[in-house]
């Protein structure tokens, strides 16, 4: 039998996404062989995230100062606003150092079977931060699957009134791939977002 | 495209043994009961990871086994490749396909491998639920368009996202207003599905049509009208909510078969519509074979008195020469329309397959 205090801390890390019973095992035995000290430094950095992040008033975006790094920055283009489903869609956009506008976190998408509806994800605000004005354009770079592009479908009825640009993320091929491992629902949308040259 | 071998393990009562086949004609032949059937369907199975005889896929699992597992070798524009299929039941109900033990999604492995079956469960084709109908076409669509699968999946994720608004709606659970939202949505994914439908539709009438007249078959004017099932969501809103679940959309599509203007299940005879079944199987050939140059298996199940056996052959006749074909029959008589050619005679006794003899 496990002794209680190791199978609690298997139970707890298994909790976690993406971790297993067996995975969970595996990180509790090594956690056990590590030094007191780095148990410790593991266990603080989860507090501090806990107690010092929170969520950006302006964009929800999780920050440790409000308004956030990217909002207070001054060499940013408010008026240009791109909605993200989750917090952690951000630094993948921010990789490309090609958006010199702002963010818009939604919280999560449309989901009826997860009961996840308009009044669920932070779509009020959205239309708050665009009726207030100073918005020039707003870039719906939610998820391109069933659930993402039905909350870009609502979103966009919802900005429709307000006469903002509304613009979609494009779709197509990974740059830097082989035609061929391409599946046919990227290739034809591809296809149908061809460009001139 | 050929099929060069086939080894499955806890399906039906097939021996864990490999089976070597040969490349045109595969004349398999026992007593009832033995696993005639069985072989075709691993076949079938190993292609579609379906069953031509069943929606219920437990059936395949031998008796008390939790796992099932079907390989072949192929050979497909002169590339020999190796497909595998496995399932499991059970909880986890795992399904792994791989491709030269590369583990591949369902959209890629399905291109592999094309195979039409004929067997006396397609009847359903013509005389059964209207389900039966849409999954013809659809199967027909995706032998010849490998996005149709995706289509399919993208569209049925819709449906119940859709499907559940509608019940949280009607329940006061959850607000109408993201309702259009999801409109849009299920009018896009289903009308890709409906474009597809209606012209595969339109392209196999003419086809069946073509090979009835060719035959100059006593029964003519087959007719196949494919009604789409698409209406205003924001004019069936009230209805649906009542409903708590779609009312159109692909999945009420209908197809009916008619023969002057009659419901063909009610006018033909069992022979004739078990004809007019293999006169589709083979409309759908002709289209495949307008798009690919190699053609696909054909599996023939069962092959009875009632169907026309002149008519068989001569369909069979105008197969291109390398097709490969997997025919079946109790009675070895009604199998000398495929031993003209090259073929190889298999028997199967209890699960066990052997090679009789060859004559390549």
């Amino acid at each position: 039998m496990t002794a209680p205090p190791l199978a609690n801390l298997i139970n707890e890390l298994s909790k976690l996404p993406g971790i297993g019973g067996k995975s969970a095992s595996r990180l509790a035995y090594y956690l056990l062989k590590r030094p007191a000290a780095e148990a410790e430094t593991l266990a603080q950095a989860i507090l501090d995230v806990k107690s010092k992040i929170i969520r950006c008033s302006a964009c929800n975006n999780m920050t440790d100062v409000d308004p956030c790094a990217i909002c207070s920055d001054p060499r940013r283009d408010p008026s240009l606003l791109c909605v993200v489903e989750e917090a952690f869609n951000i630094p993948t956009i921010e990789q490309t150092r090609d958006f010199k506008g702002v963010y818009h976190v939604l919280l999560g998408a449309l989901s009826p079977l997860k009961g996840i509806g308009p009044q669920d994800i932070d779509v009020a605000g959205l239309l708050k931060r665009v009726q207030s004005g100073g918005v020039r354009e707003v870039i719906v770079a939610t998820n391109p699957n069933v659930e993402g592009e039905a909350t870009a479908s609502y979103i966009a009825q919802q900005l429709r009134s307000t006469n903002v640009r509304t613009t979609r993320l494009a779709f197509g091929l990974p740059v830097g791939g082989d035609l061929e491992y391409a599946d046919h629902v990227t290739m034809s949308k591809a296809l149908e977002g061809r460009r001139e040259i | 495209m050929i099929l060069k071998s086939l080894h499955a393990q806890n399906f039906r009562n097939l021996a864990p043994e490999p089976v070597h086949f040969h490349p045109t004609t595969n004349i398999i032949v026992g007593r009832n009961g033995q696993g005639k059937t069985n072989l075709l369907e691993a076949i079938y199975f190993l292609a579609t990871t379906k069953s031509f005889r069943t929606s219920r896929v437990a059936s395949l699992f031998r008796f008390d086994s939790p796992t099932l597992y079907v390989a072949g070798g192929v050979e497909r524009d002169g590339v020999e490749r190796n497909l595998s299929a496995g399932l499991e039941t059970g909880e986890t109900k795992r399904r792994v396909l791989m491709i030269n033990s590369e583990r591949v999604t369902l959209p890629v492995y399905l291109e592999a491998l094309i195979v039409f079956a004929y067997s006396a469960a397609r009847l359903e084709i013509i005389r059964g639920e209207p389900e039966e109908r849409r999954r013809f076409l659809d199967r027909g669509i995706a032998s010849i368009s490998g996005g149709h699968v995706q289509a399919l999946t993208r569209f049925t994720r819709v449906l119940r996202q859709r499907n559940a608004l509608l019940a949280a709606v009607a329940a006061r659970e959850a607000s109408a207003a993201s309702l259009d939202a999801w409109d849009e949505e299920f009018l896009a994914a289903g009308s890709v599905i409906q474009a597809s439908r209606e012209a595969y539709a339109e392209e196999l009438s003419r086809a069946v049509g073509e090979i009835v007249r060719e035959h100059r078959y006593h029964v003519g004017g087959l007719e196949m009208r494919y009604r789409p099932a698409m209406a205003d969501p924001a004019a069936a809103r009230r209805d649906e909510l009542r409903a708590r679940s779609s009312l159109s959309g692909p999945q009420r599509d209908q197809l009916e078969f008619l023969i002057g203007g009659r419901p063909a299940a009610e006018v033909l005879s069992g022979g004739e519509l078990k004809t007019m079944v293999l006169f589709l199987k083979f409309a759908k050939l002709v289209l495949f074979r307008r798009r690919f140059d190699e053609p696909p298996l054909f599996l023939l199940d069962d092959i009875d008195a009632e169907l026309d056996l002149e008519i068989l052959q001569s369909l069979l006749a105008r197969l291109p020469a390398s097709t490969q074909v997997f025919a079946t029959s109790a009675k070895e008589s009604f199998l000398q329309a495929l031993e003209a050619g090259p073929h190889l005679r298999l028997t199967v006794d209890s699960g066990r397959v052997t090679a009789a003899r060859s004559f390549a």
